[in-house]
């Protein structure tokens, strides 16, 4: 937010002990405890949500993942026999490499678009906060819509993107985006990166204007080209956003399973075949929970890394 | 210095055309949408399809509302964001005053849970859930619904305005508290009045996270009464027969309210942005 963040402790340490409303309250330890009870039970909700309805399914994910669990009946613990028969599973292995290959893909596309958008944003132009707003408009669509429309584009017969180019005499063949193993992935792809980067664009925009105009003035009487101004005062002060930024995306997208679920299901011939959506398959299409949560889990050592590192960002940004 | 300004005219042309490929690609998936949704069934399959609407008809719109739950959905989905909006703000505000201002044993591990439980993604936590969601018998419920999207708007919420609330000047609680106001009214009459704008961007993030939802309304819920637009308009699809044209005008009517609030809130919400509030 880059606001100045007061120090509590400071709060507590002086003026608090002055405020003259305090001398008639029992002293010490006991206003202490008193304000502690007070902030637990403020906290209370907030805690009994995180709890129950993040902590403890975490950890229960895990449990679950050492079961033979199915739906509606209990499961017997099968120690890790839930992971090694992924791994001896072909379709899990293609997955792996899909859900890398998507993950990366997606989030370097997002974000070099990102960047053109935001700097073309930036520049000074007539009705800029019109094509702001309009180039902006699909991060505010859910994502089923966005998927479901694309999946109209796509379609064989009678979407948008077949009926443009035989219409223009592009193709005189009708192109099976969603359903040719060649294509599909591609396809995929472009919808994310049509939904995600505005997200990109939005944050790097407002870094970009954060920037203060000086620094370009001194850069340019020093002779510096536009690209050096680029490499040397606008890279520098994008990194934090930058960094951030991809980390979040790269949780969001590799965890998405919406588009894959609407556009190809996992198709065709799991070439489209992601973690979350496999992990989804096989919990609530074969019911086989216990499997499931192994499928989820397994990616989770990766991302927990990417989770900690964002975590201690985001709390030293706060306290800058 | 010469070479400098000829390279930023030259840049502007490059960014005007790249303004414009950009723009059509944005834009494009947003007419065909609105464009179908137009159409009459002889114009969006077949030989005879069309990429412009020839004879433009409300028909999908009066099938949507006249044979279709659609009304339904948009008044299940408008209860379950607004409530989880509501629970969001007054969680996230108490939580929050406790945080930034009262000094207790384990505040900063708190403060760290909450970011660290904020980006947990719920395509992990669905499976377990699932599994209390059951036990609680809030299975297929409104109530169990809105209880999911807590789980990541509540610490979202309290951590965003965690931040804000630190910002608010001491002297005014203070001066509240001398005149005998109570912890609470204190944050009621003089923090949150200050802290409008992040109220504002809590309240439009938790909204639309809970309207755009999708996973957790499809595996919590499955009956016409609790469904949710999001999941509603998949059902639109029979046996692989889709029927586009009112699912078009669904997803036209249904993306309203997502794009009102963000055209409201737009220079808000560039700020929560960089704090990780949205999942792009």
């Amino acid at each position: 937010m880059g606001l100045p963040a007061e120090s509590t402790e400071a709060y507590h340490g002086g003026v608090l002990v002055r405020a003259p409303t305090l001398s008639r309250r029992p002293r010490g330890s006991l206003r202490l405890r008193r304000e502690a009870r007070l902030a637990y039970a403020l906290l209370t909700p907030t805690l009994l949500v995180v709890l129950f309805l993040v902590a403890y399914p975490f950890f229960s994910a895990m449990y679950l993942s050492l079961q033979n669990k199915m739906v509606g009946s209990p499961g017997r613990f099968v120690g890790l026999e839930n992971y090694a028969e992924l791994l001896r599973d072909e379709v899990f292995l293609r997955t792996a490499w899909n859900s890398v290959v998507y993950t990366l893909v997606a989030v370097a596309i997002k974000f070099v678009l990102g960047l053109t958008m935001a700097l073309i944003l930036d520049q000074s132009r007539r009705f800029n906060n019109l094509f702001r707003t309009l180039l902006f408009l699909p991060w505010a669509v859910p994502v089923v819509i966005v998927s479901l429309n694309w999946r109209w584009i796509f379609d064989d017969l009678s979407g948008f993107l077949n009926n443009f180019l035989i219409t223009f005499h592009l193709t005189h063949d009708i192109i099976s985006w969603l359903s040719d193993p060649r294509l599909a992935m591609g396809c995929v792809i472009a919808v994310v990166v049509w939904a995600g980067t505005p997200f990109y664009a939005m944050t790097f925009l407002a870094g970009l204007q954060a920037i203060p105009k000086e620094l370009y003035e001194a850069a340019e009487i020093d002779g510096a080209s536009i690209v050096q101004q680029f490499v040397f005062v606008t890279v520098p002060r994008l990194r934090t956003i930058f960094v951030t930024t991809i980390m979040l995306s790269t949780i969001w997208t590799a965890t998405n399973l919406q588009f894959v679920l609407i556009l190809t299901r996992g198709g065709p011939a799991s070439r489209t075949q992601i973690f979350p959506h496999l992990a989804y398959e096989i919990a609530l299409g074969a019911r086989r929970l216990g499997m499931g949560a192994a499928v989820s889990l397994v990616f989770f050592p990766l991302l927990v890394v990417l989770i900690i590192l964002l975590t201690r960002r985001m709390l030293r940004e706060r306290e800058d | 210095m010469a070479s400098v300004v000829r390279t930023r005219r030259l840049l502007k042309w490059v960014g005007n055309g790249l303004l414009v490929v950009l723009l059509v690609w944005t834009l494009v998936p947003f007419y065909w949408m609105i464009a179908t949704s137009l159409k009459k069934d002889r114009e969006i399959y077949g030989f005879e399809a069309t990429l412009i609407p020839r004879h433009p008809s409300l028909d999908s719109y009066r099938r949507l509302f006249a044979t279709t739950p659609f009304v339904k959905y948009m008044r299940n989905s408008t209860i379950i964001a607004v409530s989880t909006t509501l629970a969001s703000l007054v969680f996230g505000s108490l939580g929050a005053y406790a945080l930034a201002r009262l000094r207790f044993p384990g505040r900063s591990v708190i403060a760290r849970g909450l970011i660290f439980t904020y980006l947990v993604p719920p395509s992990l936590l669905f499976i377990p859930l699932f599994a209390v969601m059951s036990v609680l018998s809030l299975i297929d419920t409104r109530e169990g619904l809105i209880l999911a999207y807590l789980g990541f708007t509540v610490p979202f919420c309290t951590w965003l305005l965690l931040g804000y609330f630190r910002s608010v000047p001491l002297e005014l609680e203070e001066a509240a508290l001398v005149d005998g106001c109570s912890r609470l009214s204190a944050l009621v009459r003089v923090i949150l009045p200050m802290s409008l704008p992040a109220l504002a961007v809590v309240a439009f993030f938790s909204f639309t996270q809970a309207w755009n939802e999708f996973l957790y309304a499809n595996v919590f819920t499955n009956s016409v009464e609790v469904r949710t637009i999001t999941t509603g308009l998949t059902l639109f699809i029979v046996e692989d027969v889709f029927f586009w044209g009112p699912m078009m005008g669904a997803a036209c009517l249904a993306s309203i309210p997502p794009l009102v609030v963000y055209l409201a809130f737009q220079r808000w919400v560039v700020k929560g942005l960089t704090l990780g509030a949205v999942k792009g």
